[in-house]
């Protein structure tokens, strides 16, 4: 970890990385808890709010709202209101949740009460991907630890503030990370996205005001608190980006948002693995559109990549390199949409099918020329129709292979037609 | 209403034209109500919008993105387009996009014709596709249940069957299983459909993914000729669509009437027009010849019932008697009170036959004391001994959406409900302890459980769940509360008492006390005068005269009282003690098969008349079919009769009798005496189901089937102790008779209490009880050795 010592200070992984950050003890030494006394018993909710507005935080889940903003909309005079932790971390490629969680639980855990006693919520679900195994045994060892020193229960830091936090497996569906579909699968339902409005801070689960959260754009409240949003400005502000696919180190990386694509790539994960070159990026997941090499400098920040066409989305970035045939790529990114889209809306469920079975057929030798029109016309068909953004994901990047490599789709069909069919 | 502040209002314009509609309405909504057509399948008036099918697509002015006009609200100012190139073309991708996977197997599809998707792609859809793939391949058809199947292929999930058992029925009957393209409609765990409302699941399918055992390749909707009539089955009364092809009845369908039914209907109703054309229908007159049935002419017959009723009369007055009246028409029934009380100069008329002599159906008048849309506007539900979705289905959909909107549901009963899940309390105990439950209910403030003194130091175990401070408190938080009080009550022990107690426990709230009892066209006799006159004896009064030979000549029509007579052995004795007994029958009933004269008479679907339901609405029935052979109208025939006898039957003679106010009158007054004694450990309760195997429901495909066989309800741990499992064969004794019944070993029953269903023919559950002394003290014994093949 060579290139590590060159790093600016990190702000959430030194959490991580520190050693047994799963004790409340070791964490308590370190600082931790300290920001949610004080939102529990020295802040006013609007100071806190006041806090992570100047901090500019925005949700890390994929959208990218503004993070205070969300704050406001939770009506102040409702009697019931919940807090739901999206932990249902399935984006491909997108692993920091999980890191953050088995690193340091009880950064979480703090950043939760934060959350809790500023909007007023006494019920709090962490909503964790079913698979997340580990991460389930320590976030409940650590809201057990924080209970025993009363924080999570009644009168928290000996505050009026009370807050309990229920932790809920999934049921292994990519939806579920959707926020809505989330509360319909923790109400027991199946997991398929609500119609908005209502958004879920007017009528989330079971119908009360209801914060939902990503579990990163948690754990950077403490940190906002703790230094103070000019210093945690100062800092990027910081962003977790994971980093996988052809590169020397895959892993997560804190970094300044604004960093380019290039520094990612080739500083903090050590660059292309030997003898390959870089052929294109997914900065946000493979729900968002890939770069190519003439986009290396982008900037890792919303508007920027909102420029080039893509999205920051929830900064995992995969890489791709020359020995991978971008028919492939898409073909399995495509598979993925086709066998997780919920069922609900017929463009989805039936266009991501569709195309998958074209992309088969292409892959097996039996393309023809004009399947590329008609890969186009159905992303034509599926873009602004479908019900929520798991479907809309899926034109942008099958469009832009099919301009940007069309060579490679071409050469598909043709070594099919070559060898008969 | 009249508090009800004016909707605000919004102008917009669709396809340029100016609309303006009341604030709140969907853009769908105000197109439509402009006459403007926007092509949707999920989307379902009666239910939220979902926005999942995506066909609804629009173009809105200053709007990114097309929007679903099923779900976006209509706002002042807006400008829509439902016909802009790219709503053209988002048609076309959702229209062929729903089409790849679908077979287009229309030539041999019932929905053919009648077809939502069919239509559409008509319409709106690209006319040719781009699918050259392997299309979905799924076993087909699929049974779900007895009546219902599934065509995977066909559908199209637009989740329109699954949100009606969510959101209209609250049955939850069908969900969604797998994900994405896997997507299918099934039942949970894999089981048979259980559900009392899935013939309307059917009829909203926008495709003929569901279809009907019943009518799968029946016909084709443009041979069918639908005749608007009523259904007169349960007493609810719902508007119907009778579909006829070729003299037959091959479907009933809901008919939209929103006062009563609005769009839905029970499987009762939906599948209960079989027995119309059954084989067996009697078509000529039938006359004891030589201690036989045999056929006769109508001249025959009828002149030797004139003869009878004429040798009667000149032995004094009131030596006939009448029973029956659910199965005639208002008109039928008021031939029939003039008739025997005008001109035959009876008063022993009763249409009430199956009602025991103790309880308290005989002592109040039947019917709901407001209309059912007021019931649905109600706060709270009282359901005391009325198993609502067994009885009165379509009022339970009321029900469930008051529920909805905030309303509570309290029920009382000796059985676990369907629609327990939907209760804010539940006050469960055996049937012989409803009545007590209730009067300690009915005192205001009451916080003590029920006074069970005169049944202490028995082993039978205590009341569960009860929570009566709870339930009383939560009916006292009504300000519209309706109790229901039903015929599972109204016929166990201490009926007068439970009347005065639910009488005592809706006034105190302020509330409706609703007598839900009768079935039929119950509510017709009752108001058309079949009721014991001046001096007249009632339905049991009746039936111990005859057996004490006070009656030359029974008389019935519109009624089994041989299965129908909560007391068997009362029957048969009243048969035994009258020298002549003329039915009215359709078929060879019980009844019929006892009697000196059987005049075939049509069924209320062969009819022009009215039927009066629950609500005393009167409501017309039109003849769909014709009869068979030489089957009459019970009219018809009381005017033959008249004119035999030189009688004239004039018009509205019968006296009017109208259910308003709650009269309860002194019978059976004498409760209390019988509850005296040791209650047994073990007692037997009848009850009603919606699915039955009766003289009309036995003979309908699907209704028997869902049917199934006669059976006992079992506590597990009753079964247990007396070694019974689970759909084994068990005999059933009491000191009065035995059945054998299949066992179903449930907690639906409490420990203590085997529940017996009625309707099944030819199993005379009736048979084990009498009316009294009450409650029935019954043993239980497998008949098959535990895990041996039952039957």
């Amino acid at each position: 970890m060579a290139t590590e010592a060159a790093m600016p200070e990190s702000a959430l992984l030194r959490w991580v990385r520190a050693e047994g950050m799963a004790e409340i003890e070791q964490y308590r030494r370190a600082g931790g808890y300290d920001a949610a006394r004080r939102a529990a018993t020295e802040l006013t909710p609007d100071q806190v709010i006041e806090m992570v507005t100047a901090s500019g935080l925005r949700g890390k889940g994929g959208a990218g709202f503004p993070t205070a903003q969300k704050w406001k909309f939770i009506p102040r005079a409702a009697p019931v209101k919940y807090v739901v932790v999206n932990g249902d971390e399935g984006e491909p490629g997108t692993f920091k949740d999980r890191t953050l969680i088995e690193g340091c639980p009880h950064l979480l855990v703090e950043g939760i009460l934060i959350a809790a006693v500023t909007i007023g919520a006494r019920k709090v679900y962490v909503y964790l991907r079913r698979e997340f195994y580990r991460c389930r045994r320590l976030l409940e060892a650590a809201i057990a630890q924080a209970r025993g020193a009363g924080f999570v229960g009644e009168r928290i830091f000996g505050s009026d503030h009370a807050v309990e936090i229920v932790v809920h497996p999934g049921a292994g569906a990519y939806i579920a990370g959707e926020e809505t579909a989330l509360l319909e699968s923790l109400e027991g339902r199946r997991a398929m996205p609500r119609q908005r409005p209502p958004f879920p801070a007017q009528a989330g689960l079971y119908q009360q005001p209801t914060l939902v959260q990503n579990v990163e754009t948690l754990c950077h409240l403490p940190v906002i608190i703790g230094l103070g949003p000019e210093r945690y400005k100062e800092l990027g502000p910081p962003v977790l980006f994971s980093v996988s696919g052809a590169v020397v180190r895959p892993g997560v990386y804190e970094a300044p948002l604004g960093v380019t694509l290039r520094s990612l790539i080739f500083e903090h994960a050590g660059g292309m693995r030997p003898g390959r070159r870089f052929k294109a990026a997914f900065p946000g997941g493979v729900s968002s559109v890939f770069l190519t090499e003439t986009d290396l400098d982008v900037k890792m920040d919303p508007d920027s990549l909102r420029q080039a066409g893509t999205m920051l989305g929830s900064a995992a970035v995969i890489v791709v390199d020359d020995s991978a045939d971008m028919v492939e790529v898409m073909a399995r990114a495509v598979e993925f949409y086709r066998d997780e889209s919920c069922g609900k809306c017929t463009p989805c469920r039936e266009g991501t099918a569709w195309i998958a079975q074209i992309f088969e057929r292409i892959l097996h030798g039996h393309g023809r020329t004009e399947d590329l029109a008609l890969l186009e016309g159905i992303a034509a068909g599926m873009t602004g129709t479908c019900f929520c953004p798991l479907g809309e994901s899926v034109p942008p990047g099958l469009v832009a292979s099919l301009r940007l490599f069309r060579d490679e789709y071409e050469r598909r069909i043709a070594v099919g037609a070559a060898h008969g069919r | 209403m009249a508090a009800e502040a004016p909707r605000a209002a919004v102008t917009l314009v669709i396809d340029g034209r100016e609309v303006t509609v009341p604030k709140g309405m969907t853009v769908y909504q105000a197109a439509r109500s402009t006459g403007i057509d926007i092509p949707i399948f999920c989307y379902h008036d009666r239910m939220p919008p979902l926005g999942a099918c995506r066909m609804c697509l629009v173009e809105v002015h200053k709007m990114p993105k097309l929007q679903t006009a099923c779900t976006l609200e209509a706002s002042e100012g807006m400008v829509v387009s439902t016909t802009s190139p790219a709503v053209r073309a988002a048609q076309e991708s959702i229209l062929e996009l729903l089409l790849i996977n679908h077979p287009l197997d229309c030539p041999i599809c019932d929905k053919g014709g009648e077809c939502p998707l069919q239509d559409q792609a008509f319409r709106y859809g690209p006319g040719r596709s781009r699918f050259i793939e392997v299309k979905r391949d799924r076993a087909k058809p699929i049974a779900l249940g007895p009546v219902l199947v599934l065509d995977r292929e066909r559908c199209i999930l637009c989740w329109r069957c699954v949100r009606f058992g969510e959101i209209i029925a609250g049955d939850d009957a069908l969900k969604g299983f797998e994900r994405g393209f896997a997507s299918e409609v099934g039942t949970p765990r894999a089981l048979t459909v259980e559900s009392k409302f899935i013939g309307n699941a059917i009829s909203i399918c926008p495709v003929g993914a569901l279809t009907s055992r019943t009518y799968r390749f029946k016909a084709r909707p443009w041979d069918i000729e639908p005749v608007a009539s009523t259904c007169a089955h349960c007493g609810v009364g719902c508007s119907i669509w009778l579909d006829v092809r070729g003299g037959e009845i091959l479907r009933t369908r809901a008919r939209e009437e929103p006062e009563v039914n609005d769009v839905w209907l029970c499987d009762r109703g939906f599948l209960g027009h079989g027995y119309v054309a059954a084989e067996d229908r009697l078509t000529n007159p039938l006359v004891r010849w030589e201690g036989r049935l045999q056929e006769a002419s109508w001249d025959e017959a009828l002149g030797l019932v004139a003869d009878r009723l004429r040798a009667s009369r000149e032995r004094g007055p009131g030596r006939v008697a009448f029973l029956g009246g659910r199965r005639l028409t208002n008109e039928d029934a008021s031939a029939a009170a003039g008739f025997f009380r005008d001109l035959v100069g009876t008063p022993h008329l009763d249409h009430r036959v199956d009602s025991p002599p103790d309880g308290a159906s005989l002592g109040v008048s039947w019917g709901l004391r407001s209309s059912l849309d007021e019931l649905g506007r109600g706060d709270v539900f009282v359901l005391v001994g009325c198993d609502i979705t067994e009885e009165y289905p379509v009022v339970w959909l009321r029900i469930k959406a008051a529920i909805d909107r905030g309303a509570r549901l309290v029920i009382v009963h000796a059985k676990r409900l369907e629609v327990r899940r939907h209760a804010h309390c539940e006050l469960l105990d055996r049937q012989d302890r409803i009545a007590p439950l209730v009067a300690a209910l009915a005192a205001a403030g009451a916080a003590t459980p029920p006074e069970s003194g005169d049944v202490a130091g028995l082993a039978a175990p205590p009341a569960e769940s009860v929570d009566l401070a709870a339930a009383a408190a939560t009916i006292a938080s009504g300000e519209r509360v309706h109790v229901l009080l039903g015929r599972f009550a109204m016929d166990g022990p201490d009926g007068p008492d439970l009347l005065r107690s639910a009488d005592a426990l809706a006034r105190r709230v302020n509330g409706t006390l609703h007598i839900a009892r009768g079935q039929g066209n119950d509510l017709g006799a009752q108001r058309f005068g079949l009721l014991p006159g001046e001096g007249g004896m009632d339905a049991p009064g009746i039936l111990r005269g005859a057996a004490a030979g006070a009656f030359d000549l029974l008389y019935v029509a519109g009624s089994d009282p041989a299965t129908a007579v909560t007391d068997g052995a009362a029957w048969q004795s009243a048969r035994r003690g009258v020298g002549f007994v003329v039915v009215h029958e359709a078929f060879l009933s019980a009844t019929a098969l006892a009697a000196d004269v059987v005049l075939p008479v049509l069924v209320l679907p062969e009819k022009d008349g009215t039927v009066t339901n629950l609500e005393g609405r009167t409501l017309t029935l039109r003849a769909a079919v014709k009869g068979p052979g030489q089957a009459r109208a019970d009219r018809e025939i009381f005017d033959l009769l008249s004119a035999r006898m030189r009688f004239v039957l004039g018009p509205g003679t019968a006296a009017r009798i109208e259910p308003d106010g709650l009269a309860i009158s002194g019978a059976g007054a004498h409760s209390g005496d019988v509850r005296e004694g040791t209650a047994p450990f073990l007692i037997v309760a009848v009850a009603d189901r919606l699915f039955t195997q009766g003289s009309m429901t036995g003979r309908c495909r699907g209704l028997s089937d869902l049917a199934g066989t006669a059976h006992c309800l079992i506590h597990p741990a009753d079964a247990a102790r007396a070694g019974v499992t689970d759909l084994g064969l068990v005999e059933l004794a009491t000191e009065h008779a035995s059945v054998v019944v299949q066992a179903r070993v449930s907690d639906v029953t409490l420990p203590g209490q085997v529940i017996v269903h009625r309707g099944y023919d030819g199993v005379p559950v009736h048979a084990l009880v009498r009316w009294s002394p009450v409650p029935v003290g019954v043993e239980i014994r497998p008949v098959a050795p535990p895990g041996g093949e039952p039957q």
